[in-house]
C-alpha cells in the first residue's frame, strides 16, 4: 500500500464510528392554539417559537402575531409605523404566553419581568406572567431587574432591552 | 443523438463489457463489497431505529423523576415531599410512583412490577406484558404466584398488554398500589419516586435546583438526561459492534484497495493499446471511473437494500442480541421503517467515493505514460 492509503484507513473507520452519533434532537410539543405566519415586526416565523408567541386581535378579527412580547410592544408602542390604518381603540385583545404555564393569557393584565437571564427569540425579553406573585418569584430565580404591568411599559423601557 | 452523449455511451458500453470480461474477479469484489455495506448499513439503521423508538417512548415520560438517595443508594421516598415539591413555582403536577423489580427464580429473569391507579384493574389481579406471558406460558384468566414479603401471593391475570407496547411493557406486571405495597413490604406514605411535570420545560433545571436545596437527599433526573443516557448506550453498543467488525471491514478495505489500485501488467498493456489507437487520457480515466462506479454503486445499493430488509423486516436478527439486551425477556417487535438521508449520504461517501477515487489514481498514472512505454513494460 502507498502512503495515501495508510492515511485513509483510519479516516474511514473513525467516520464509521461517528455515524452513530448523528440524529435529530427531540423538540418539545407546543401547547395552546398554534401561531401562524410571520412576526409583524421582525418577519421571523412565529411557529418556530410557540413558547413565546404573542398575538394582537383587532375588532375586525384581523390578527397580528409576534415571536415574542418584545416585538409585540415594539408594535403597540409604534402602531402608526407598523399599521398606519389602525389605532389603539381598534384592539380587541392582546394575548401573550404565560412563562410558567405556556398558555395564552390576557396581555393587558399580565406582568412583565425585565432584565432576567432568560432569553427570548430576539434576545433580551419581557417575560410575561399571569400574576404578580409568579413574576416576583421568577425575578428572584432568574436575576430579573423589574416587574412591570402592561401599562407601564413605554418606549423608554424598550430602549433598555436593546 | 449529440456526439458528446454518444461518446459517453460508447465509453460506458466499453466499461461494462470490460467488466464482463473479468466476470469472476468483479463478481467476487461486488459480493464482498455488498456484504460490508450491508453490515455497516444494518448497524446504522438498527441503532438509529432504536434511538428513535426510545425518543418516541420518552415523549410520554415525566419531565423529571425525583428519587431519594440514602448513602448513595436509592431509597423509598416519603409521599409527603410531593406536596412541598408541588408548591415550587413552575411545577404543574407531582405524581408519586410505586414500582420495583421482582426476580423470578423459575425463569431466571427480572420482572418490573408497577402500580397503576387505573380503576379497571381489580385488587389481586394483574396485567402482564407479552414477554411475561410468553415465558410463564400464561394467558388471560390464568393465575400466577409471586413470592411476597409475607408469603406467596396469588394473582389472576386480567389482561395481557397489547403487542404494540412491547418494547417497554415486555417484562411489566401492573397491579394495584396496595398489592405492590404488600408484595414489597412498603409502608403507606412511601413511594419509589416522584414524577414531576413542569409547565415550561425551560424551568426544569431551576426546579431541580430548588428540590435539591430543600431536600439534600433528593436526586432529580431530567427527561433529557434519560434520553441522553439511552442514546449513549445505543451509541456505545453500536460502536462496540463496529470495533468487533472492524477487522472484517479493515480486511475488505485492504482487499478492495489492492484490487482497485494494483494495476496488472495486462491492464497496463490495455491502457497502452487504447491510447495508441487514439483514446485520450481523459477517455481512459472516464472508462475506469465508470468501471469503478458500476462496481461500487451496485454494491452500495445492494447492501443498503439488504440491510433495510434485514433491519425492518427481520428485526435485525443477526445482531439483535448484542444490541438490544433487555436481560432475559427479549421484547419481540418490529421496528418502524425510516430512512435518514443524512446517514445514507455519509455511508455513500464512506464507501463509494473512496473506492472510485482509489481506482482512478493508478489509472491516471498509467494513462499519462507514453503508450509505447506502457505496452513494452
Amino acid at each position: 500500500m502507498n502512503r495515501s492509503s495508510r492515511l485513509l484507513l483510519p479516516a474511514l473507520l473513525t467516520g464509521a464510528v461517528s455515524l452513530f452519533s448523528a440524529g435529530p434532537k427531540p423538540s418539545a410539543a407546543p401547547k395552546g392554539p398554534l401561531p401562524k405566519g410571520n412576526c409583524a415586526v421582525c418577519g421571523m416565523y412565529v411557529a418556530n417559537f410557540p413558547d413565546w408567541a404573542a398575538v394582537v386581535t383587532f375588532k375586525d378579527n384581523a390578527q397580528a402575531w409576534f415571536d415574542g412580547p418584545k416585538d409585540l410592544f415594539t408594535y403597540l408602542l409604534d402602531l402608526k409605523h407598523y399599521a398606519a390604518k389602525r389605532n389603539s381603540s381598534d384592539i380587541l385583545s392582546v394575548q401573550v404566553k404565560d412563562y410558567y404555564g405556556l398558555k395564552h393569557i390576557d396581555g393587558q393584565k399580565a406582568f412583565y419581568v425585565l432584565g432576567s437571564d432568560v432569553m427570548g427569540p430576539m434576545g433580551k425579553e419581557l417575560v410575561p406572567f399571569a400574576t404578580e406573585a409568579s413574576a416576583r418569584d421568577f425575578l428572584k430565580d432568574h436575576r430579573g431587574q423589574r416587574v412591570l404591568p402592561f401599562q407601564e411599559i413605554t418606549s423608554q423601557t424598550m430602549k433598555s432591552l436593546e | 443523438m449529440r456526439p458528446s452523449v454518444q461518446r459517453y455511451r460508447n465509453i460506458l458500453d466499453f466499461a461494462l463489457s470490460s467488466l464482463l470480461r473479468r466476470k469472476g474477479r468483479n463478481l467476487a469484489l461486488i459480493c464482498v463489497y455488498t456484504l460490508v455495506v450491508f453490515v455497516i448499513a444494518s448497524l446504522i439503521f438498527f441503532v438509529q431505529a432504536l434511538k428513535r423508538e426510545a425518543r418516541e417512548l420518552l415523549v410520554q415520560a415525566p419531565d423529571m423523576v425525583v428519587q431519594r438517595m440514602v448513602a448513595g443508594r436509592h431509597d423509598p421516598m416519603p409521599v409527603a415531599q410531593a406536596e412541598t415539591i408541588r408548591a415550587i413555582r413552575g411545577v404543574e403536577a407531582v405524581q408519586p410512583r410505586l414500582w420495583g423489580y421482582y426476580y423470578d427464580p423459575v425463569y431466571g429473569g427480572n420482572l418490573t412490577v408497577m402500580a397503576t391507579d387505573d380503576t379497571a384493574l381489580a385488587v389481586e389481579s394483574v396485567w402482564v406484558g407479552q414477554g411475561v406471558a410468553r415465558s410463564m406460558r400464561v394467558k388471560e384468566g390464568d393465575m400466577i404466584s409471586l413470592r411476597g414479603y409475607a408469603g406467596p401471593m396469588l394473582f389472576s391475570i386480567q389482561k395481557v398488554l397489547p403487542e404494540e407496547s412491547e418494547l417497554v411493557s415486555s417484562d411489566l406486571i401492573l397491579m394495584s398500589p396496595q398489592d405492590v405495597r404488600s408484595l414489597f413490604n412498603l409502608s403507606e406514605g412511601l413511594a419509589t419516586d416522584l414524577a414531576v411535570q413542569a409547565g415550561n420545560p425551560r424551568e426544569l433545571p431551576t426546579i431541580a435546583a430548588k428540590i435539591v436545596e430543600q431536600f439534600p437527599d433528593a436526586r432529580p433526573i431530567l427527561k433529557s438526561e434519560i434520553l441522553r443516557t439511552y442514546e449513549a448506550i445505543f451509541d456505545w453498543r453500536g460502536g462496540l459492534m463496529v470495533v468487533v467488525l472492524s477487522s472484517a471491514i479493515l480486511s475488505f478495505i485492504i482487499f478492495a484497495w489492492d484490487k482497485a489500485t494494483g494495476l496488472s501488467a495486462e491492464e497496463r498493456k490495455e491502457v497502452g493499446i487504447l491510447k495508441s489507437i487514439g483514446w485520450e487520457s481523459a477517455d481512459v480515466l472516464l472508462l475506469k471511473f465508470w468501471e469503478g462506479s458500476v462496481v461500487s454503486l451496485t454494491a452500495f445499493l445492494g447492501g443498503v437494500l439488504l440491510a433495510y430488509v434485514h433491519v425492518f423486516f427481520f428485526s435485525a436478527s443477526l445482531f439483535e442480541h448484542a444490541l438490544k439486551g433487555w436481560s432475559v425477556l427479549f421484547p419481540r417487535y418490529r421496528l418502524l421503517p425510516a430512512l435518514d438521508g443524512y446517514q445514507l449520504a455519509v455511508l455513500f461517501f464512506l464507501t463509494v467515493l473512496p473506492y472510485t477515487a482509489a481506482t482512478l489514481v493508478p489509472i491516471w498514472r498509467a494513462a499519462t505514460v507514453d503508450p509505447d512505454a506502457a505496452m513494452r513494460s
